[in-house]
C-alpha cells in the first residue's frame, strides 16, 4: 500500500539556525550535482564503496574558513542533498532534504539552474534514504513520519547518537589505524568494508591537508598573535593527519576533524580522552591553567555552533574511566567553561559516584547556580548496574555508558541507540476509550484490536487489561519499524568513518549495522507516561473505588472537553496525582511504567537485538503532541501540553522537593536507557540555600534517583508564575516559622519575593 | 484507648529554615498571642478557617449558589464577599469551587497520620541532620498531642524540634521536656508592659519556660527574636532581649527580619492587617545589632546564618 506523506515536511525541530553556506549558490549546485552523478555511476558496485566516492565529493569541499576564535579547524556546511547520520546535520544516509532543496530552489534566479534543481529533487524522490524508509513503513492511521503528531506512534531511519572509540584514535592515530586495516586487507583483501575504510582515512589526510593549507592562507593576512596561532593548527593538524598526537591541542584536532567527519554530534567521555594530553601539557610546561581554559571554551563554541539543539553531549565523571586523575583536570576546567559560557550546547553531562568529591559537587553548583542549566546530574551508582541489567552487560561494560541526544544510553563506542520510535501512550487512551477511533481526528487507529463499549467494564481490571492491548499492538508496530530501519539504512550505506571506530566493526570486516556492531541497540521514547498513569488513577478512584462517575460519563465529558463538565474535570484533577509521593498516583504510574518498558524491552530481545529499552526524555515532543491529543481522564484538556520528561503534569505536584524526588526514584532505572527529571529552582532560592539542595540531591540519589536537570529559573519564569499560577505549584518559597505556597501568594507579595534576596 | 489528634494547618516538606538540615514542618493550629505581624494568621483562632484565593478566582458563582447560610454575596466585579459573621465554616462554598479560590484551611489528623507523611523524607534527614519541627501556632496548646507526636517522631529515630512562643502553662510545657533535640524559643520583647500590650505575651511565663528548656541536657536552644520595625527593632529593645536571653542562660540567637510575605494571608481571611510597614527588612539591617549582641558574648545569625557571611 502506498502511503501518502508529505515528503517536503520538515524533518526535525530547528530551534536555532545555523549559518547559511558560505559558498555561491552555482558552487553548492554543482557540488550536489557532482554528488548525484556519483551516487548513481557507483550504484551498481559495494555500497561502501559508493559512500566512500560520495563522501569525496563533499569533503574537503564543504570546510568553512576558519573563525578567529578557532584554535582547532573544522567547521563544515552542509547542503540539501548529501551524506549524514543524523536530521540535524545534513540528513540521514544519502539524503535528500526536500524543503530545503526547494528553499535553495526558490534563491536561485536563472530558469535553467532552476531545472537542474528540479531533476535533482527527482532522482532523490526515489534515492533519499528516508523517504525510502517512510514508503515502506509508514501507514494511514498507526504509524506516522517524525514528526506528524496526529499519529499515535511515529518512525524514522536515523543513526542518532553514535558515540565513538575516540581513546582507540587517540591511541592509535590515523597512521595506526591504516594498518590496522592493512593488515586486515592481507587476509581478505577484497573485503569492500576495508577497502573503503582505508579510503575514508586516506580522506582524512586530505582533509587535513587542505585545512592545514587554509590555516596558513588566513595566517598571510592578521595580527602576529593570530598569526602564530593559525600556523600553530596548520603544524598540528600536519601532525595527526598520520601521526598520534602529542599534545593536547593536537589530540583535541585529531577528535575534532574526525567527529566532523563522521557526522556524529554527541562527543563521549572527553575528559578520560582528552584530560591525559591536557595534564601532560601542563605538568611539562606548554600550557597554563588559561590556556587550558581557551581550548577548553573553543571545543564548547565550535559544538554550540553546530546548533543540534538536543545532542552535543560531552560527558565527564563517573566510573570506569582509565585515567581518573588526568580526567578530572579536563573535567574542572569544563565545570568552569560551562559556567560562564551557559550556551545551550554542550549539553554537559556530569555523572555521579557516591565518591565524587564535594570540590566538584561545589563547582556543579556553582555553574548551576549561575544560570548554566549544566551540568545535568547522573548518578553512576544505579545506572552502572541497571545498564548491566537493562542492555544485559556486565557491569564493566556498563560503565562505559553514556547519555546522548535527550538522554538515550549508548555504550561508547561499542553500541547503537537510536531512538528511531515515539509513542504517545496518552494518546492511545483517548483512542481506546473512543472505541478505537481518535477523538482529535475523528480517524480510527486501532486496527484490529478491540475497544469494546466502556459500559462493559465491570473491573478496573478489565479496563487497563483491554488498554494493554492496544499497547501490546503499539509495542509490536515500535520494535517492527525500529529493526526495519536499521535493515532500510543497511541496504544503502555502511556509515563509514562511524563504524571504523565502533566495536568490532574492524575485528568483523563489516560496517555497523552488517554486524559490525557488538551491541546491536534501539530506543523508543514515550510521551505521556505520567498523564496515562494519572489518568488510570483517576478512573480507578472515582468509577471504580468511589464510584461517583460511570466510565461513560467521563468518555462523555472528555469529548466535550469537559465543556459544561466542570465539576467532573475538578475531580478528575483533584484525584492524587503521581509527584507527591503517594503510594495511590506513584503506584499506578510505575505499573503502567513497567509493563510498557518491560514489554519493550522483551520484544527488543524477542528480535534479537541486545537491547530495544524506552527512554522518558525531555523536549518539545511533549508539547507538541499534546496539541494532537484528546481530553484525558487525568483533567488534562484537549490541546494542552503533556506531562514533559518523567515528570508530574505541569501544576500536579505540590508537597515540596523531597516528595517529587521520591516519587521519580520510584521508576526502576533497569528497565529505561534513560529518563530526564527536571527540577526548578529561583535563583535566591538556590543561592541561599545551596547547601540544603546538594545534600537533596544526594539523597535522592542515594534512594535510587538515576538522573536530576537543575533549573535555575530567571526572573521571566517567576513573572510568568504571577501570571500563570496553575503552572508553577511546585514553586517553592521557605522562610523560617511561615506556610505558604508562592502561586498562593498576592501578586505584590511576589514580586516583593522576586525583588529581593533577604528573605530565606 | 483513642488515638492522639492534632489540630493542624500544613505539614510542609523539605523546610530548611525551622531547625537544622532538612525537615519537614507540622504546623499545628491555636495560639495564645496575637502578634500582628504573625505570617501564620490562619492558625490564630486555632479552628478551621475559610480562605478566599481572589486572584485564582474566576467569578463563576458556584460558592454563592452554594452557601447554605446566605454567608456570600457575590458580583462579577467584586466576587465572592464572605460575611464572617454569618459564615459558619462549613466548607461547602470550598467544594463547590472548582478553581481551588476557597479553601478550607486547618484540620484534626491522627499522630499516625502525620507520621506517615514524616518519616517519607527520613533518608533527607539523616543525610543533612534534619528531622521533625512543630510549629504553629503554639504546639503546647495540644501537648497531649504534641508529646505524643515527639514520642512517635524519637521512636523512630527522627530527630525533633519545637518552634513555641513559651507562652503555655508549664504543666503543658513539661510534657515536652525530654522529647525535643532543638527548641526555637521566642523571645519578643524584654519589656513585659510592651509585650503584653502588643501581643498578649505574658513575660515572666516565657521566661521561665525557656530556662526550663535551656536546663534540658541534651537539646539545643535557640533563641529567635522576630525583627520588628515599630516594635522591636531598636538599640533599646534588642539590647534588652540579648541581655534577658543571656541571664537566663541561653547563649545562641537567631534575629529573623520581618517579612510581609503572610500580608497576603489576611486578605484571604477577611481580616484586617494592622502591622505597620510595607517592606520587609534587609538582613542586613541587622547587622549592627547582631555585633552587639557579639559582643556580649553571644552567639548571633540572621536568618540562620553567621552575620559575617551577609554580603554588603
Amino acid at each position: 500500500m502506498a502511503v501518502k506523506f508529505d515528503v517536503n515536511g520538515a524533518q526535525n525541530v530547528e530551534v536555532s539556525k545555523k549559518l547559511p553556506c558560505e559558498k555561491p549558490l552555482a558552487e553548492q549546485l554543482e557540488i550536489m550535482e557532482e554528488y548525484t552523478r556519483v551516487h548513481r555511476e557507483a550504484s551498481n558496485g559495494p555500497k561502501e564503496l559508493r559512500e566512500i566516492a560520495c563522501l569525496k565529493v563533499l569533503y574537503p569541499r564543504l570546510f568553512r574558513k576558519i573563525e578567529d576564535q578557532d584554535l582547532v579547524a573544522g567547521r563544515l556546511d552542509f547542503l540539501p542533498i548529501g551524506f549524514g547520520c543524523v536530521t540535524s546535520v545534513g540528513g540521514v544516509g544519502h539524503y535528500c532534504v526536500f524543503n530545503k532543496l526547494l528553499a535553495f530552489k526558490d534563491q536561485l534566479e536563472d530558469e535553467k539552474q532552476k531545472a537542474r534543481v528540479d531533476q535533482l529533487y527527482q532522482y532523490w524522490l526515489d534515492h533519499d534514504l528516508k523517504t525510502k524508509y517512510c514508503r515502506e513503513v509508514l501507514t494511514e492511521d498507526t504509524i506516522g513520519r517524525f514528526i506528524d503528531v496526529n499519529y499515535p506512534l511515529i518512525a524514522t531511519a536515523r543513526l542518532s547518537g553514535m558515540m565513538l572509540d575516540y581513546p582507540k584514535l587517540l591511541d592509535l592515530g590515523i597512521g595506526g589505524l591504516k594498518n590496522l586495516l592493512k593488515g586486515k586487507l592481507e587476509n581478505e583483501p577484497e573485503n569492500p568494508f576495508y577497502l573503503a575504510g582505508l579510503e575514508c582515512l586516506s580522506l582524512f589526510e586530505d582533509c587535513a591537508e587542505a585545512l592545514a593549507e587554509k590555516a596558513t592562507f588566513q595566517s598571510a593576512d592578521t595580527s602576529e598573535t593570530r598569526k602564530a596561532e593559525l600556523l600553530q593548527i596548520a603544524s598540528d593538524l600536519r601532525k595527526i593527519k598520520t601521526d598520534r598526537p602529542e599534545t593536547f591541542p593536537q589530540a583535541l584536532q585529531l577528535f575534532w576533524l574526525y567527529a566532523m567527519l563522521a557526522g556524529v554530534i554527541n562527543y563521549a567521555r572527553l575528559d578520560d580522552c582528552l584530560g591525559p594530553f591536557l595534564a601532560k601539557d601542563i605538568e611539562e610546561g606548554r600550557m597554563d591553567q588559561q590556556d587550558a581554559y581557551r581550548y577548553v571554551k573553543c571545543l564548547w563554541t565550535m559544538i554550540e555552533n553546530r546548533r543540534t539543539t538536543v545532542n552535543g553531549r560531552v560527558i565527564v565523571g563517573g566510573k570506569g574511566r582509565k585515567h581518573p586523575k588526568e580526567a578530572d583536570v579536563f573535567l574542572h576546567t569544563a565545570l568552569k567553561v560551562a559556567k560562564d559560557c551557559r550556551y545551550v550546547e554542550p549539553q554537559f553531562t556530569l555523572r555521579v559516584t557516591k565518591d565524587t568529591s564535594e570540590e566538584i559537587w561545589d563547582e556543579a553548583m556553582d555553574a548551576l547556580g549561575a544560570g548554566a542549566t549544566y551540568p545535568t546530574l547522573y548518578n553512576d551508582e544505579v545506572n552502572v548496574p541497571a545498564v548491566a541489567y537493562g542492555m544485559r552487560v556486565d557491569e564493566k561494560t556498563a560503565e562505559m555508558y553514556v547519555p546522548f541526544g535527550c538522554t538515550e544510553f549508548v555504550i561508547q563506542g561499542q553500541s547503537t541507540g537510536t531512538p528511531n520510535i515515539c509513542m504517545n501512550l496518552l494518546k492511545m487512551m483517548t483512542i481506546f476509550m473512543n472505541d478505537g477511533v481518535d477523538p482529535v481526528d475523528g480517524m480510527r487507529k486501532n486496527r484490529e484490536i478491540p475497544c469494546p463499549p466502556l459500559s462493559e467494564y465491570k473491573t478496573f481490571e478489565e479496563f487497563y487489561a483491554a488498554y494493554k492491548r492496544l499497547l501490546d499492538y503499539y509495542m509490536d508496530l515500535s520494535i517492527q519499524a525500529q529493526y526495519y530501519s536499521y535493515e532500510v539504512m543497511n541496504r544503502d550505506v555502511s556509515f563509514l568513518f562511524t563504524s571504523l571506530l565502533t566495536d568490532d566493526c574492524i575485528e568483523r570486516g563489516k560496517a555497523l549495522l552488517d554486524g559490525g556492531v557488538r551491541y546491536l541497540g534501539g530506543t523508543n521514547e514515550i510521551y505521556g507516561l505520567i498523564n496515562a498513569s494519572d489518568a488510570l488513577w483517576a478512573i480507578k478512584d472515582l468509577v471504580f473505588i468511589r464510584k461517583k462517575y460511570t466510565l461513560d460519563q467521563i468518555e462523555e465529558a472528555m469529548l466535550a472537553n469537559f465543556q459544561g463538565y466542570e465539576e467532573l474535570r475538578a475531580d478528575l484533577w483533584a484525584c492524587d496525582k503521581y509527584g507527591n509521593d503517594l503510594d495511590t498516583a506513584d503506584g499506578m504510574a510505575t505499573d503502567l511504567y513497567e509493563y510498557v518498558a518491560k514489554g519493550v524491552r522483551q520484544r527488543g530481545i524477542d528480535a534479537g537485538m541486545q537491547y530495544f529499552l524506552v527512554v522518558i526524555s525531555n523536549n518539545q515532543l511533549n508539547t507538541e503532541w499534546g496539541r494532537k491529543t484528546g481530553a484525558s481522564p487525568d483533567g488534562r484538556y484537549m490541546g494542552q501540553y503533556m506531562n514533559p520528561a518523567n515528570n508530574p503534569q505541569g501544576g500536579a505536584n505540590t508537597s515540596g522537593p523531597t516528595a517529587m524526588l521520591n516519587s521519580l526514584a520510584k521508576i526502576d532505572a533497569r528497565y529505561h536507557a534513560g529518563s530526564v527529571q527536571n527540577i526548578k529552582f529561583s535563583p535566591e532560592f538556590f543561592a541561599e540555600n545551596r547547601e540544603a539542595i546538594k545534600l537533596l540531591f544526594k539523597t535522592y540519589f542515594e534512594q535510587g534517583g538515576s538522573h536530576v536537570m537543575v533549573t535555575v529559573v530567571g526572573r521571566g519564569v517567576l513573572e510568568d508564575a504571577v501570571k500563570h499560577p496553575e503552572n508553577y505549584k511546585d514553586l517553592i518559597v521557605r522562610v523560617s516559622g511561615f506556610s505558604a505556597v508562592f502561586v498562593n501568594l498576592e501578586a505584590d507579595i511576589q514580586q516583593e519575593l522576586m525583588s529581593r534576596v533577604l528573605y530565606d | 484507648m483513642t488515638e492522639p489528634v492534632l489540630k493542624i494547618f500544613d505539614i510542609q516538606r523539605f523546610s530548611i529554615h525551622d531547625g537544622p538540615g532538612i525537615r519537614t514542618t507540622v504546623f499545628v493550629n491555636g495560639c495564645p498571642l496575637h502578634c500582628p505581624w504573625c505570617s501564620n494568621p490562619e492558625s490564630q483562632k486555632g479552628r478551621t478557617e475559610l480562605m478566599h484565593f481572589d486572584r485564582k478566582c474566576t467569578r463563576c458563582g458556584r460558592c454563592f449558589r452554594a452557601c447554605p447560610n446566605g454567608a456570600i454575596s457575590f458580583s462579577v466585579e467584586k466576587g465572592p464577599v464572605i460575611d464572617r459573621s454569618k459564615c459558619q465554616r462549613c466548607g461547602i462554598c470550598a467544594r463547590a469551587c472548582l478553581s481551588d479560590a476557597m479553601r478550607m484551611t486547618g484540620k484534626e489528623v491522627t499522630v499516625d497520620e502525620v507520621m506517615a507523611i514524616v518519616r517519607r523524607d527520613r533518608h533527607y534527614y539523616e543525610k543533612s541532620g534534619g528531622g521533625m519541627t512543630v510549629s504553629g501556632g503554639e504546639p503546647f496548646l495540644q501537648a497531649e498531642g504534641l508529646a505524643a507526636l515527639l514520642k512517635s517522631a524519637r521512636e523512630e529515630g527522627i530527630r525533633t524540634a519545637i518552634e513555641t512562643t513559651g507562652n503555655v502553662a508549664a504543666e503543658s510545657f513539661q510534657k515536652a521536656i525530654g522529647l525535643v533535640d532543638t527548641w526555637l524559643f521566642d523571645l519578643k520583647h524584654a519589656d513585659a508592659q510592651m509585650l503584653k500590650e502588643v501581643t498578649g505575651g505574658a513575660l515572666s511565663l516565657i521566661v521561665e519556660n525557656l530556662k526550663q528548656a535551656l536546663r534540658e541536657k541534651d537539646s539545643q536552644v535557640i533563641v529567635r527574636v522576630p525583627v520588628i520595625p515599630g516594635f522591636n527593632f531598636d538599640e533599646e529593645s534588642l539590647n534588652g532581649i540579648f541581655r534577658l536571653a543571656f541571664s537566663s542562660g541561653a547563649s545562641q540567637i537567631d534575629l529573623l527580619p520581618y517579612h510581609v510575605l503572610g500580608k497576603s494571608k489576611y486578605a484571604q481571611l477577611g481580616r484586617e492587617y494592622t502591622q505597620e510597614g510595607e517592606k520587609g527588612l534587609d538582613k542586613k539591617e541587622l547587622i549592627p545589632f547582631a555585633l552587639i549582641g557579639q559582643r556580649m558574648g553571644l552567639t548571633i545569625t540572621i536568618s540562620g546564618k553567621d552575620p559575617a557571611s551577609i554580603g554588603g
